[in-house]
């Protein structure tokens, strides 16, 4: 019954196997770059954009990510997980612009705190919420502003997880922290966001009389 | 397992990271506690509204330009592996 079970972005590109694409890209295969440019270069971009909130550093990041990565593409063996190796160089290289542009700042370390565990507090039933308003713009802005409003390492953990389709295991090599990091994190992001999204749904039941 | 216990292993339960005993035992909670059952159902509520999204992509020009940039550094790298 998981909901995460995606992993596209790993498995395949397109209908090309990533070790398929590694053999036709060390071929220097014209359309083996297409395919690669067109699985990875959005996704990567908005990884950027997640941190660095700036498009034209983002597009940077994509570049020099996919320039690293033909400098490394005779050294990649058949089997190594081309997705995982490209997000970790795109953050990581996010985060040196980032680091570049407030120094002092500490940022995704591995300290996850201590603070006492979030509570589910807002029980309101509203899985059988109508489908319009699931869907809605209001509903998707709501969650969208909750994610903005999360810590950042567990905004990241949670868009690796739950957008990319990333398994506990890839999300910890990419970010550089460890397994149990990116359960904790998860786990919080996904509680508080929960709570935001019952908060919305309770206030419009009531508004429309069906609580 | 109580509420409390419930609510700490959510997230590995969502992802079928819990041993068969702790899946056991979560799932006879679940089968008698509405509170939690509606816990559990909205938080993988939110993770389906979350992937609905619009997903941003690089602006037109932008990509365009990348992909010019990235296709002639791609091929021009080095001759072909033979």
């Amino acid at each position: 019954m998981s909901v995460t079970a995606s992993s596209s972005a790993r498995q395949s590109v397109g209908n090309m196997a990533e070790a398929d694409l590694l053999t036709a890209l060390k071929q220097r295969s014209p359309q083996a770059f297409s395919a690669l440019f067109d699985t990875w270069s959005d996704k990567l971009f908005r990884l950027a954009t997640g941190i660095l909130e700036d498009d034209a550093e983002a597009e940077g990041v994509v570049q020099e990510t996919f320039l690293k990565f033909f400098e490394k593409l005779e050294q990649f063996e058949p089997r190594a997980k081309v997705s995982t190796w490209l997000y970790r160089v795109a953050y990581n290289a996010s985060i040196d612009k980032i680091r570049k542009r407030r120094p002092a700042q500490m940022w995704l370390g591995n300290d996850d705190g201590d603070g006492a565990e979030f509570f589910p507090g807002n029980l309101a039933d509203w899985r059988y919420a109508p489908e319009a308003w699931l869907s809605s713009l209001e509903a998707q802005r709501e969650l969208t502003r909750a994610i903005s409003a999360l810590p950042e390492k567990q905004r990241l953990v949670f868009r690796l997880r739950e957008l990319d389709g990333f398994s506990t295991a890839e999300t910890a090599e990419i970010l550089g922290i460890s397994v149990g990091s990116v359960k904790v994190r998860l786990h919080r992001a996904r509680l508080l966001l929960r709570e935001t999204l019952a908060d919305y749904f309770s206030e419009r039941m009531k508004r429309e009389q069906l609580l | 397992m109580k509420c409390e216990d419930l609510v700490a292993y959510l997230s590995e339960y969502i992802d079928n990271d819990l041993n068969e005993a702790l899946t056991a035992e979560a799932q006879l909670h679940l089968a008698t506690c509405h509170n939690c059952r509606v816990v559990l159902d909205t938080t993988q509520k939110m993770i389906l509204i979350y992937r609905r999204q619009q997903r941003q992509a690089i602006p037109a020009a932008r990509r365009q330009r990348l992909f010019t940039q990235l296709q002639s550094a791609f091929l021009n790298k080095s001759e072909p592996t033979p």
